[in-house]
């Protein structure tokens, strides 16, 4: 059976996210937060805004492993949970379709409409985003068109699926199977192209692009 | 006691969730701790705390000052429960007001995403890391207030990642 990418989304969409008594919500193995998403633009374009232009990368190293940790456990938690049992896990054929169903999840949270136009198992992966809330922070810019690319979460979140599919057995500790593979923003929405787009290659191939 | 009440909806063309008219999104602890980690590794690039505060203050005022508008909510106390309930609805923890008056008060948190999160991923530490919690009762405190942002301080004063049973944040104008 293949993957129902619109089923998916459908289903998942659906999925609630309440606070316990404490305030809390624990949902996927993890603790989970819905803030407003121009809080989490706000914060990467006020930090990378404040540095200076050679210190720019490395701030945004950061922001992009932030997302690549969170990708990686968070995934896990999505791909083991009895919601994806439920819903994805019927279509799931293999590591690839585990791929797409996890994009269709990516999408149904409101991360990014996003879907995989390109993949080479193990070796490649191009994404494609049509819709997504980090392109939101162009708006805060002059003209409404950010100076660089900053989708950082999904870029490191794209890397994380990539780990999680290719990199061995899930490890808790981050230790082993995370930071396996590494993603290139090639286009933005946020710099006034139509769509976002994401390549993710193995670690070691990544200064080579 | 005021209820707050915001609508949930998906805009299936765009993939967005909506929570009133604010876009909103699901991120878990691990992104809240790292940005936190981050915003305090680059203290010698940049001021990220002070950033992670004034950023969370900032949302935090405006979206409470556009609901109390739109619900006809004037009562300072009113306002208060409104941004506590605020608080627990975006999963952040549970906020206890002490005194709280126009000129400051307490709050105290028996859970905070942040520090549960913290404490999860690696364990206790040695200084107080709820800056998201700090920016929040600030913008909170501004907006039942009328007050622009800016206008309170607020201090962490105990914390549950370094061992108390609650965190306890004084204050202040």
């Amino acid at each position: 059976m293949a993957i129902d990418r619109n089923k998916i989304i459908a289903d998942m969409s659906k999925v609630k996210a309440e606070s316990n008594p404490d305030g809390i919500i624990p949902a996927f193995n993890v603790l989970v937060n819905q803030m407003p998403a121009q809080f989490w633009n706000g914060f990467t374009r006020r930090m990378v805004d404040a540095v200076a232009d050679e210190v720019k990368d490395a701030v945004e190293e950061l922001l992009i492993n932030a997302a690549h940790e969170c990708g990686y456990h968070t995934g896990y938690g999505i791909i083991t949970s009895k919601e994806w049992d439920a819903i994805v896990k019927p279509m799931v054929g293999g590591v690839e379709d585990v791929l797409h169903g996890a994009f269709a999840v990516f999408t149904a949270w409101g991360w990014a409409k996003s879907e995989i136009v390109e993949l080479v198992p193990g070796k490649r992966m191009v994404v494609r985003a049509h819709d997504y809330y980090e392109a939101d922070v162009a708006q805060e810019y002059p003209g409404k068109k950010a100076p660089r690319l900053m989708a950082y979460m999904i870029r490191g979140v794209s890397a994380a699926f990539m780990d999680l599919a290719y990199g061995g057995a899930y490890d808790s500790t981050g230790k082993q199977g995370l930071y396996t593979f590494r993603c290139k923003q090639t286009k933005g929405i946020e710099k006034g192209d139509p769509f976002g787009e994401f390549l993710v290659v193995p670690a070691a191939e990544y200064d080579t692009l | 006691m005021a209820a707050l009440k915001l609508a949930h909806r998906f805009d299936a063309e765009r993939c967005r969730h909506f929570i009133g008219d604010q876009v909103s999104v699901l991120h878990c602890h691990h992104y809240a701790t790292l940005f936190t980690q981050l915003a305090i590794d680059a203290q010698d690039l940049v001021d990220g705390t002070k950033i992670l505060k004034e950023v969370t203050e900032d949302v935090v005022h405006g979206v409470l000052t556009k609901y109390y508008s739109e619900n006809g909510i004037s009562d300072p106390q009113e306002r208060l429960e409104i941004g506590v309930q605020l608080y627990s609805f975006y999963g952040l923890g549970k906020m206890v007001l002490v005194s709280p008056g126009s000129g400051g008060g307490a709050v105290e948190m028996s859970t905070a995403h942040v520090d549960e999160g913290w404490i999860k991923k690696w364990g206790k530490g040695k200084a107080p890391v709820n800056f998201i919690g700090t920016g929040f009762i600030a913008g909170m405190f501004a907006a039942a207030f009328d007050k622009p942002v800016r206008t309170y301080q607020v201090d962490e004063k105990q914390s549950r990642v370094m061992g108390a049973d609650k965190s306890v944040f004084a204050v202040s104008l």
